[in-house]
């Protein structure tokens, strides 16, 4: 089902009403095509629905009404936005949605925050793949017991003899970020399990 | 009387009961399109409730599995979205109702 537009006689209530659904667009645009025609779809419904019970009166002054009752897409959006991004994220294992559905809950309590903290370490190993190519004598895992623990630039603070995997590096960083990836989305599935 | 602090408690209420409210109109088992059940409301509880509150509340208890929506096709050609109460969401009504009286008979003693 696509969106059918409201017919306005009025230049100026077409106006804000485009205005208005653009706006809708706007706040929807990180979800995916479906549900963004939903709640589109759905808010597009209400206001024609509101127009039909007030026929009469001035198309501008009722359109008017309908959206300052109905509120700023920007305020109501947020929560369902999130909402459905998070149940699109967890459904896809699609690293960005992941993110992206962390940032847009990270206000919804301290356990995303913890993801949040868990995805950037994530990112870390991604980044230090390619730091390892950029500077291959500096970049390593440089452990000796009691004196050396870096993972990452060692900036001459640690012998080159101490770096432990060499060319297993990259390998290790791959497996690594996979591994946590897949332990992130596993517990953020996990946590809206427990919730329901 | 401090005005502010009575209007942030009352939004407060009205939020926290907004599900309960819903899930009541819905339980008589008839379906209801958004702008439907904002107008139910009203007309049933004289609540004005924020109107796009309402929506983002419709997914939560849809994903609860509380609800169900369809999309019915209109002459119009702007379809309508129905909700309908689940029988999970009607034992779960059911529940909140019992809670809904203990909670009222308690803050009946304490205001006496």
């Amino acid at each position: 089902m696509k969106l059918k537009e409201i017919p306005f006689n009025d230049q100026s209530a077409v106006r804000i009403y485009k205005d208005y659904l653009y706006r809708i667009k706007k706040e929807v645009r990180g979800l995916n095509q479906q549900n963004q025609d939903e709640i589109l779809m759905e808010l597009n419904s209400h206001i024609y629905e509101n127009l039909q019970a007030h026929p009469t009166g001035n198309e501008v002054e009722n359109l008017l009404n309908i959206l300052e009752k109905l509120g700023r897409p920007e305020e109501i959006l947020k929560p369902l936005v999130a909402d459905k991004k998070l149940a699109e994220a967890t459904r896809t294992f699609n690293p960005i949605h992941v993110f992206k559905a962390l940032l847009l809950n990270l206000t919804n309590g301290i356990s995303y925050i913890i993801f949040f903290v868990l995805y950037l370490f994530l990112f870390g190993f991604v980044f230090l793949i390619g730091a390892k190519i950029w500077n291959p004598s500096q970049v390593g895992f440089f452990y000796k017991p009691g004196e050396v623990f870096i993972l990452g630039l060692s900036k001459g603070l640690a012998n080159p003899a101490d770096e432990l995997l060499g060319n297993w590096f990259i390998p290790t960083m791959v497996v690594s970020a996979i591994a946590l990836y897949l332990i992130i989305t596993l517990l953020l599935k996990l946590k809206r399990t427990i919730n329901k | 009387m401090n005005e502010d602090f009575i209007h942030k408690w009352i939004s407060q209420v009205k939020k926290g009961t907004l599900s309960f409210i819903v899930l009541n109109v819905l339980k008589s088992g008839k379906a209801y399109y958004g702008y439907d059940l904002i107008n139910e409301i009203k007309k049933i509880t004289e609540i004005e409730i924020a109107e796009g509150t309402l929506y983002p509340l419709m997914n939560r208890l849809k994903d609860e599995k509380l609800i169900l929506s369809e999309w019915v096709e209109q002459e119009s050609g702007i379809p309508r979205k129905y909700y309908s109460i689940t029988p999970e969401g009607k034992n779960t009504v059911t529940k909140m109702e019992e809670y809904w009286h203990n909670l009222n008979n308690s803050v009946l003693k304490i205001t006496k």
